[in-house]
C-alpha cells in the first residue's frame, strides 16, 4: 500500500540558486545526498548483474538453468560428482542435489530439486523480477496518471465514475486480488485474450500486467488530488477562460505540474511491484516454470529448506537488497524534489 | 456530521457490493472449471454432473446465480463449498477468524511498541549517528518479502537450531487454540507476530519520526517549551500526542486490511489456519463458494477500517469533511 | 477410479521444518501378524491427515482417506479380506454369508444376509436397506458409474426424482437376502460391491447427501464426529459383535483419531518425536525429510510397491500426438530414471512403458521404450530411436505443451518430460496448474490438451480398472469434465480384446487374464501414454505402533495397529 502526500513542488522557500529549473535543483540535491548515490550504484549493479545472467550461465558456469539434470555431474575438488545423492541407512529413500560448492564455474550455490544451477537461475530470475517490477511500475504510473487526468480534469459525472471504480479495487485485499486474477487466467485454456490481444500463461506479461491493474488506485488517488488542486491554479483558469480545449489543457498545462508526483512515485512503485511479483511467484501463480524469478527459487527453495537451505535464502537476500536500493533510492528523490513531502510504502 | 456519516456509509455498501460482483465475475465469467463437476466428486457420470448442476441452479442465468449465492450467503446462511457438498462455508470462516486474530493482535501489540520505541529514539538522537542506523534498520525491515523471512524464521527456529536451547520451545508449525493452552498459544505463534511485525516496526517508526520532527517546529510545541516544560514532558505530553494521530489511522487502516486476509502470506508460511489460509486454499481449488466469502469478509474489514478512520478524522479535524 | 487425493496433492505448500534432533532407538522392525490378542486392546490412535477427505456421505466419497476409517465403521455384503499381503486381494463375505456365483448367465447375484446384526444406533439390519443403498448412488448422486448396470439404473441416474429399482434390487426382509439383476454380465460386480459405495446404511436414510454427517453403521467403530478442519473423530460401536475375523475383525484402539491440517514437515515431526501415530498412507513424506527418516529412523519405515502408475496421457486426437511415431518417440525419450530421481530416488519407485503395474492380475513385464534388447524392463533412453521416430513422422520442431501440477513432484516431472521432448526436437513448454482444477481440466477434450500429467491408483485388483477405464473407447466422453480416458485413446481392435476378456472372465478368470495381458501390451506399443513409474509406499509409524498389516487396497490396517 502506498500513500502520498505530497505538497505543492516550489513552495520551499528555496536557498538555492534562482534561475534553474526545479528538476536541475533536485538533481543537484539528489547527487549531494551520499546514501542515496551508493543506493543508485547498488541498484544498477543489482540490474547489471542480473541482466548478465546468459552471458555467466553460457561462459562462466557452462550451465543450462532451465533444463532438469538429475543426472548431471560436477566437479568439486579436482573430482568429478554426481549432482544426486542417494539417501543412507538400509533404506536408501531420498535423493539429495549437491549444495554450495563456492566455485564460480561449478555450481556456485549448488543445484535445485531438479539440477539446475542454482547461482545461474538467482541471475536469470533477477532478470525477470526486474522486468516485470520495472514494467508493471511504469504502466501502473502510466495508466493512473491517465485516469487521474481525465477524472481530475472532466470532474462531474466521469470524475465519479472513475473514482467509485478505483474505491472498488481500492478495497479489494491486494494481495487476494492479485492471486484470484492469476489463478483464474493461469486456469483458462487459452490464457489472457482480449481482442487481438492473446497472452498466453507462460508469459511474462501475464504477471506484469495484474500487478500494474491493482496498483492503479494507489496511484491514481495522490494524482488525482494534485491534478484537482493544480486545476485551480491561476494560469489554468486563466487559459479555461481563453477557451483552450480541455485535452490541450490536461497535458500540456496540468501534466507538467504532476510528473514530479509520479517521478517520486516510480521507485517506490517498483519496489513494491517487485515484492508482490515474488510474492505471487512464491504462490505459484507468477512467474511460471521453467522460467525463473526471485520468488519462484524461493518456491522451489521451500522443499529444500531443511538439506539445502541456500537455494531459498539467496533470492531473498537479493530481494531485500533490491527492493532496499529503491526505497532508499525514493526517500533521496522524495528530499530532492520536496523535502517537506509525506511517503509511506508498504508491501 | 450525521450526513456525513450516512453518506459513508451508503459509499460502504456500494463497494461492498462492487466487489461481491466483482469476484463473481472473475471467477464465473472465466470458463476453465465447471463447479459442477467439482461437487460431483471423482469420477462422476455425465449424468450426474448434469443433475448436479441443475439441483444447484448453475443452469440459470448469471444474475440468478448471483443473487442465489448472495442469498445463501447473507440471508440463509447455508452457503455450501464446492470442493466439500458437507462444508457450510459461514461456519468455516467463523472458525479460522480466531487464528486470524490472535495473529495480527499479537502483531499489532508487537509492532506499536516497538515503532513507537525506535521512532521516538531516532527522533530524539536526531544529529547522532543512531538516527540513520536506526532508519536504515527500519528500510531494512520494509524491504524484506514476508514470506522469506517466515522462512528463514522456520529455518532457524525449526531446523538449525531447533536442537538448541535458544529455540528448543518453539512447537511444530500450526495454531494452538488460545482456550486449551495459552501457554502453547503464546508460543505458537511468537515466531509469527514477530514476522508479521517487521514491516510495519519500519514503517511507523518512520512515520512516527517524521511527524515527530514535523510537529517539533509547531507553535504551541515552542511555546510548551518557552514555558519551561522539560524536554521529556514536551517530548510526551505534546509532540507524541499529536504526531499520534496520524499513526493511529494508520494502525486502523493497516490492522483491517490484515485482519480481512491481508496476512495470508504468513499464514501460509507458519500453516496458520485462518481466513488468509482458507482464502489461498480455496483459490486452488477454485473453490468459488469460499473465494467469494472470504473476500467480501475481507473487504468489510477493509472498507469498515477506511471508513471508520474517516469518520474519526473527520470528527476530529472538521476541516476535511467534505461538503 | 480413484486418483491420487487432490487436496494432498494440492495443499503441499505450507513448510515447516522439524527437530532435527534425536535417533531411533533400539526397536525391532514390526512384522506382520494376525490380529493382535485382547491383550493389546485399548488407548488412542492418533492419524495424522494433512488434508481431509471432503464429503463424508458414503455414497459421494472417492478418498482413500475415508475409505480406510469407512471399512471399520461399515460392511457391505461382501468385502475384501482384512489382512497384510497379497491375501487382501481377496474377496470374502461379509454382511452376507457366502460370495454367490452369479446365476441366469452372470446377471443375477443373491446373497443371505448373516443374521442379529445391528447399526451402531440399536436399528437391527434389514435386507431392504440395500435398496436405499443403490438407490442413494443415483440420488445423491453417487460419483461413479459403477453401478449403471443394474435393471432399471440407467433410467436412475437420468430421472433420480422417479427411481425404480425394483427390477434391479429385489430384497425380502424375512428371509434375508438380496437379489440384484443386471443387464449384462459383469465379472467385476463383486469387486464393486466390496466398494464402500455399497456399504450398508440403514434403510431411513434420506435420499440426499448426507453432507458430514456419516449414517450409523454396523462395523467395530462408529463416528463420534467429524469436522474437515479438525478431526475425525471413531469410538467403538456397542452393539457389535465379531461375527467373521477375515472380513470385519474386532480392532484394537479404543478410538480412533484422525488429525487434518498439518503440514507434511510437521506431520513427519510429529512422527518422529511420537506425538502421534500414523502419517496417513497418501502424505507423501517430503523429498527434503526423507534422507533423514532413512537414516534415522529406519525401524519405523514400511516400504510397499504401489499398484499405481504416474504417466503423462499423451492426446492421440490432437497433433503432433496423433501420430504414433511422435508418440513412440517421446516414449523413447523419456528418462524414467531421472524422473525416478525426482521422485525420491530408486528405493521409492519403479521404472515401467506399460499400464498394468507388477503383481496385478495380466501383468507380465513388457518394456519396448528403452535402450539395448531386454524388452522385459527399463534400462535408459534411447534418443537415436527416439530421433529417427521424430524425423520419420514429421513433427519435427512441433509446439508442444505439457499440463502438469504446481506441487513440488508434478512441476519437476512436467519439466523433465519437457527437457527430454525438447532434445529430440519438439519445442515443449509446460503449463501448470494447481492439482484441484488440473485433473479435470486435462479430462476435457474442448481444452485440446497435447500432454496431461496424471496418476492412477487401483480401486479393486481387475485388469480392466486401469485398461478399459484408462484406455477404453467408452470412457471418453467428450467435452465433458468426466473422461477418465485422458489420452482419448480408442482402437476398435484391442477394445474388441477388451470386451472378450471381460466375457471370459466369468467362467475362466485365468483365460481371461492372458487376454487382459495381450491387451495391456498392445496398448503399451500403441503409446497412448508416457508412463513413467509405479510407486512404493513409504509408511512411517512411531515407535509405540505395532501390528502393521499392509492391504493392498485399503493400505495401512489401522484398526489392526495397537498402540498398547
Amino acid at each position: 500500500m502506498i500513500d502520498v502526500a505530497l505538497d505543492q513542488p516550489g513552495v520551499e522557500a528555496s536557498s538555492e540558486v534562482a534561475g534553474r529549473s526545479p528538476w536541475a535543483l533536485a538533481l543537484r540535491r539528489l547527487r549531494r545526498n551520499r546514501i542515496s548515490l551508493a543506493a543508485f550504484v547498488l541498484f544498477i549493479a543489482i540490474v547489471v548483474i542480473s541482466f548478465s545472467a546468459p552471458y555467466y550461465a553460457r561462459s562462466v558456469a557452462h550451465v543450462d538453468p532451465f533444463v532438469n539434470n538429475v543426472n548431471g555431474t560436477t566437479i568439486v575438488n579436482g573430482k568429478r560428482v554426481p549432482l544426486f545423492q542417494q539417501g543412507g541407512g538400509i533404506l536408501h529413500l531420498g535423493e539429495t542435489p549437491i549444495g554450495p560448492t563456492l566455485d564460480l564455474h561449478h555450481y556456485f550455490l549448488g543445484a535445485d530439486n531438479q539440477g539446475r544451477d542454482v547461482a545461474a537461475r538467482v541471475l536469470y530470475g533477477g532478470r525477470s523480477s526486474l522486468e516485470i517490477g520495472v514494467g508493471s511500475a511504469v504502466i501502473c504510473c502510466l495508466i493512473a496518471t491517465l485516469l487521474a487526468l481525465v477524472a481530475g480534469f472532466y470532474g462531474g459525472v466521469v470524475d465519479g465514475l472513475v473514482s467509485r471504480a478505483m474505491d472498488v479495487v481500492w478495497a479489494f485485499p491486494v494481495l487476494l486480488f492479485a492471486i484470484s486474477v492469476s489463478t483464474v487466467l493461469l486456469t483458462a485454456p487459452n490464457g489472457l485474450e482480449v481482442g487481438p490481444v492473446h497472452i498466453v500463461a507462460s508469459s511474462l506479461w501475464l504477471p506484469t500486467l495484474i500487478i500494474a491493474a491493482i496498483y492503479v488506485p494507489y496511484v491514481y488517488r495522490p494524482i488525482r488530488g494534485h491534478v484537482l488542486s493544480v486545476r485551480e491554479k491561476e494560469f489554468v483558469q486563466a487559459a479555461i477562460a481563453q477557451g483552450a480545449s480541455n485535452m490541450r489543457l490536461a497535458f500540456s498545462e496540468v501534466l507538467p505540474n504532476v510528473t514530479h508526483v509520479v517521478v517520486v512515485l516510480l521507485p517506490l512503485m517498483i519496489a513494491t511491484t517487485i515484492l508482490t511479483e515474488s510474492a505471487l511467484s512464491f504462490l505459484s501463480v507468477g512467474v511460471q516454470a521453467p522460467a525463473a524469478s526471485w520468488g519462484t527459487i524461493i518456491d522451489d527453495g521451500q522443499g529444500l529448506l531443511y538439506t539445502r537451505p541456500w537455494v531459498a535464502i539467496a533470492p531473498g537476500i537479493m530481494i531485500v537488497l533490491t527492493v532496499l536500493s529503491l526505497n532508499v533510492l525514493g526517500d533521496g528523490i522524495r528530499d530532492a524534489l520536496d523535502p517537506r513531502a509525506k511517503l509511506r510504502v508498504d508491501g | 456530521m450525521l450526513t456525513f456519516v450516512i453518506r459513508r456509509t451508503v459509499s460502504t455498501i456500494g463497494v461492498l457490493f462492487g466487489i461481491s460482483v466483482m469476484v463473481f465475475l472473475i471467477f464465473f465469467a472465466t470458463p476453465g472449471v465447471d463447479p459442477a463437476r467439482q461437487l460431483a466428486g471423482r469420477n462422476p457420470s455425465p449424468s450426474s454432473i448434469a443433475l448436479i448442476r441443475h439441483q444447484f441452479g448453475l443452469d440459470r442465468p448469471l444474475p440468478v446465480r448471483y443473487a442465489i449465492m448472495m442469498q445463501k450467503l447473507f440471508i440463509t446462511r447455508d452457503l455450501v463449498s464446492y470442493s466439500n457438498q458437507g462444508q457450510k462455508v459461514v461456519p468455516e470462516i467463523v472458525a479460522a477468524v480466531p487464528t486470524t486474530l490472535s495473529l495480527v493482535f499479537g502483531a499489532a501489540v508487537i509492532w506499536v511498541v516497538l515503532a513507537v520505541v525506535m521512532g521516538v529514539l531516532a527522533a530524539v538522537l536526531k544529529g547522532t549517528v543512531f538516527d540513520p542506523l536506526l532508519m536504515i534498520l527500519a528500510l531494512i525491515g520494509i524491504s524484506m518479502p514476508v514470506f522469506w523471512l517466515g522462512e528463514v524464521a522456520n529455518l532457524i527456529t525449526q531446523a538449525r537450531f531447533h536442537g538448541s536451547f535458544l529455540f528448543s520451545w518453539v512447537p511444530a508449525l500450526g495454531y494452538i487454540s488460545l482456550t486449551g493452552d495459552p501457554f502453547g498459544w503464546f508460543k505458537s505463534l511468537l515466531i509469527p507476530w514477530l514476522t508479521l511485525s517487521v514491516l510495519y516496526i519500519g514503517f511507523y517508526a518512520r512515520v512516527l519520526r517524521a511527524n515527530l520532527l514535523e510537529v517539533e517546529n509547531e507553535d504551541y510545541v515552542r511555546t510548551a517549551r518557552a514555558k519551561g516544560l522539560s524536554e521529556r514532558r514536551v517530548l510526551l505530553r505534546h509532540t507524541l500526542r499529536t504526531s499520534m494521530i496520524t499513526f493511529v489511522s494508520l494502525f486502523g487502516l493497516d490492522f483491517g486490511a490484515l485482519v480481512g486476509g491481508g496476512a495470508l502470506l504468513t499464514e501460509v508460511v507458519f500453516g496458520l489456519h485462518g481466513v488468509g489460509y482458507l482464502t489461498y486454499v480455496s483459490l486452488q481449488n477454485l473453490d468459488l463458494p469460499t473465494i467469494m466469502a472470504t473476500v467480501v469478509y475481507g473487504a468489510v474489514f477493509i472498507v469498515l477500517a477506511n471508513a471508520l478512520v474517516d469518520i474519526a478524522y473527520a470528527w476530529l479535524d472538521p476541516r476535511v469533511r467534505p461538503t | 477410479m480413484r486418483h491420487l487425493s487432490w487436496k494432498a496433492t494440492a495443499l503441499v505448500v505450507a513448510v515447516a521444518l522439524s527437530a532435527g534432533c534425536g535417533s531411533s532407538g533400539s526397536s525391532s522392525p514390526t512384522t506382520s501378524t494376525s490380529s493382535g490378542t485382547a491383550s493389546h486392546r485399548g488407548g488412542t490412535l492418533t492419524v495424522l491427515s494433512n488434508a481431509s477427505f471432503g464429503t463424508a456421505d458414503p455414497a459421494q466419497n472417492y478418498t482413500l482417506g475415508e475409505w480406510q476409517l469407512l471399512i471399520m465403521t461399515h460392511d457391505g455384503l461382501v468385502g475384501f479380506k482384512r489382512v497384510g499381503g497379497a491375501g487382501g486381494n481377496a474377496l470374502v463375505p461379509d454382511l452376507a454369508t457366502t460370495v454367490p456365483v452369479p446365476t441366469n448367465g452372470g446377471k443375477t447375484y443373491t446373497f443371505t444376509l448373516q443374521p442379529g446384526i445391528k447399526y451402531s444406533d440399536g436399528t437391527p439390519l434389514k435386507a431392504s436397506d440395500f435398496l436405499t443403498v443403490v438407490k442413494r448412488q443415483f440420488t445423491v448422486p453417487g460419483p461413479t458409474t459403477f453401478y449403471n448396470q443394474i435393471v432399471g439404473a440407467a433410467a436412475c441416474a437420468a430421472k433420480p426424482k422417479s427411481c425404480d429399482l425394483s427390477k434391479g434390487v429385489v430384497t425380502d426382509d424375512t428371509a434375508g437376502t438380496v437379489t440384484f439383476n443386471l443387464t449384462s454380465p459383469d465379472p467385476e460386480f463383486l469387486d464393486q460391491l466390496a466398494l464402500p459405495f455399497m456399504l450398508a446404511v440403514p434403510g431411513t436414510t434420506p435420499l440426499t447427501n448426507q453432507g458430514n454427517n456419516v449414517p450409523p453403521g454396523t462395523g467395530p467403530y462408529m463416528w463420534k464426529s467429524y469436522d474437515p478442519n479438525k478431526a475425525a473423530v471413531l469410538v467403538r460401536n456397542p452393539y457389535f459383535k465379531q461375527w467373521s475375523v477375515d472380513a470385519q475383525p474386532l480392532g484394537n484402539p479404543d478410538s480412533i483419531v484422525e488429525k487434518f491440517g498439518l503440514s507434511l514437515e510437521a506431520e513427519v515431526t510429529e512422527i518422529e518425536n511420537g506425538q502421534a501415530d500414523v502419517m496417513f498412507d497418501q502424505d507423501l513424506i517430503p523429498a527434503d525429510r526423507l534422507s533423514d527418516v532413512s537414516t534415522k529412523y529406519a525401524s519405523q519405515v514400511h516400504v510397499q510397491l504401489l499398484t499405481a502408475d504416474y504417466y503423462f496421457a499423451l492426446n492421440t486426437r490432437v497433433p503432433p500426438f496423433n501420430n504414433l511415431q511422435a508418440r513412440q518417440a517421446v516414449n523413447y525419450a523419456a528418462d524414467r530414471g531421472a524422473m525416478i530421481k525426482e521422485f525420491g530416488g530408486p528405493s521409492l519407485a519403479a521404472p515401467t512403458c506399460q499400464i498394468l503395474p507388477p503383481n496385478f492380475p495380466g501383468y507380465k513385464p513388457y518394456c519396448p521404450y528403452t535402450a539395448g534388447t531386454d524388452t522385459t524392463k527399463w534400462t535408459a533412453p534411447d534418443l537415436t530411436k527416439a530421433r529417427q521416430l521424430v524425423a520419420q513422422s514429421g513433427t519435427k520442431g512441433a509446439k508442444v505443451t505439457i499440463v502438469g501440477t504446481t506441487d513440488e513432484l508434478g512441476k519437476a516431472l512436467a519439466l523433465q518430460l519437457v527437457s527430454d521432448m525438447n532434445k529430440i526436437g519438439y519445442n515443449a513448454t509446460a503449463h501448470l496448474l494447481a492439482g484441484g482444477p488440473q485433473y479435470p481440466f486435462i479430462q476435457n477434450s474442448s481444452n485440446k490438451i497435447q500432454v496431461g500429467y496424471s496418476q492412477w491408483f487401483q480401486d479393486y485388483p481387475a485388469a480392466s480398472d486401469f485398461l478399459n477405464v484408462l484406455t477404453g473407447c467408452g470412457n471418453f466422453h467428450p467435452n465433458s469434465d468426466a473422461s477418465p480416458n485422458i489420452a482419448e485413446f480408442c482402437n476398435k481392435g484391442i477394445q474388441a480384446k477388451m470386451t472378450q476378456a471381460s466375457t471370459l472372465a466369468a467362467t475362466n478368470p485365468t483365460g481371461a487374464n492372458d487376454i487382459w495381458a495381450q491387451v495391456d501390451h498392445q496398448v503399451t506399443d500403441q503409446a497412448p501414454w508416457v508412463d513413467m513409474f509405479n510407486p512404493k509406499q513409504i509408511d512411517f509409524e512411531a515407535k509405540r505402533v505395532q501390528g502393521y498389516q499392509w492391504s493392498p487396497q485399503w493400505y495401512t490396517l489401522l484398526d489392526q495397529l495397537w498402540v498398547k
